[in-house]
């Protein structure tokens, strides 16, 4: 599905994901976890990549694999290498603690295989939920 | 979608939150939640009807508790069902937040 560079696309993304997660009986977790991943990845791309208002600003494609859900997300902002960014200190106390790099430190907490590539104008980043048996996932 | 209501409970002021704390709903929450601590020596986030919070969300709660703490109030989050408390224990949010099961919610 392609997005529109607006927070207001986020309702059509959450949408897509619970379709998406019903088609392959996937769990509200799973689903959380996906919605999640994609919001912070454009909201990323809306508030630091300029896609502010850019049509058709962003490109997701989810896919089912026999280990987990296949994820891609692509956007026509500056170029930025999620897999390069700086981890934030988690252990920093209240006051000290910094606001920013929490969304992709999320991403990186909840995907594998991350791989970022800059092709034709756009940030093309891959990666993988992997599922859990544990939790009964399929 | 986001829901915010308020009310007093045992003397804490509890501000439930309801639906999806993502982007489009953080700063309402934060709104909601810091004027709750400026008016009050002790607020609770109650988030047991919480579907949904990305790092927006996180960043809301933060900032509300950063408030709290200037001003000396008790700030706590309470009622997490298991797949927002993950998100909570991912961003290391939990080390600095109060975090009750139930009580005060």
């Amino acid at each position: 599905m392609l997005l529109d560079g607006k927070l207001s696309e986020l309702p059509r993304l959450t949408a897509e994901t619970a379709r998406f997660c019903r088609r392959y009986s996937l769990g509200e977790e799973v689903e959380l976890q996906l919605n999640l991943v994609l919001e912070e990845l454009f909201a990323n791309a809306i508030r630091h990549g300029g896609c502010e208002g850019v049509r058709d600003a962003a490109r997701v494609q989810l896919e089912m694999l026999p280990d987990g859900v296949a994820i891609e997300f692509a956007d026509r902002g500056a170029p930025f290498d999620a897999t390069a960014a700086p981890a934030p200190k988690l252990d920093a106390p209240l006051e000290t603690r910094p606001i920013g790099g929490l969304g992709i430190h999320l991403v990186r907490q909840i995907v594998r295989d991350l791989r970022y590539q800059r092709v034709d104008g756009w940030n093309r980043l891959t990666m993988r939920r992997p599922s859990r048996e544990k939790e009964g996932e399929s | 979608m986001i829901q915010l209501t308020e009310e007093t409970r045992s003397g804490w002021r509890v501000v439930s939150v309801s639906g999806r704390a993502d982007a489009e709903a953080a700063d309402a929450l934060e709104a909601a939640l810091r004027s709750a601590v400026e008016a009050n020596g002790r607020v609770a986030a109650d988030f047991a009807t919480l579907d949904y919070i990305s790092s927006a969300g996180l960043r809301a709660v933060l900032q509300a508790a950063r408030a709290a703490q200037t001003r000396g109030s008790e700030f706590a989050v309470c009622g997490l069902s298991a797949p927002v408390r993950k998100v909570f224990d991912m961003s290391g949010l939990h080390h600095v937040l109060r975090i009750h099961g139930e009580l005060p919610c």
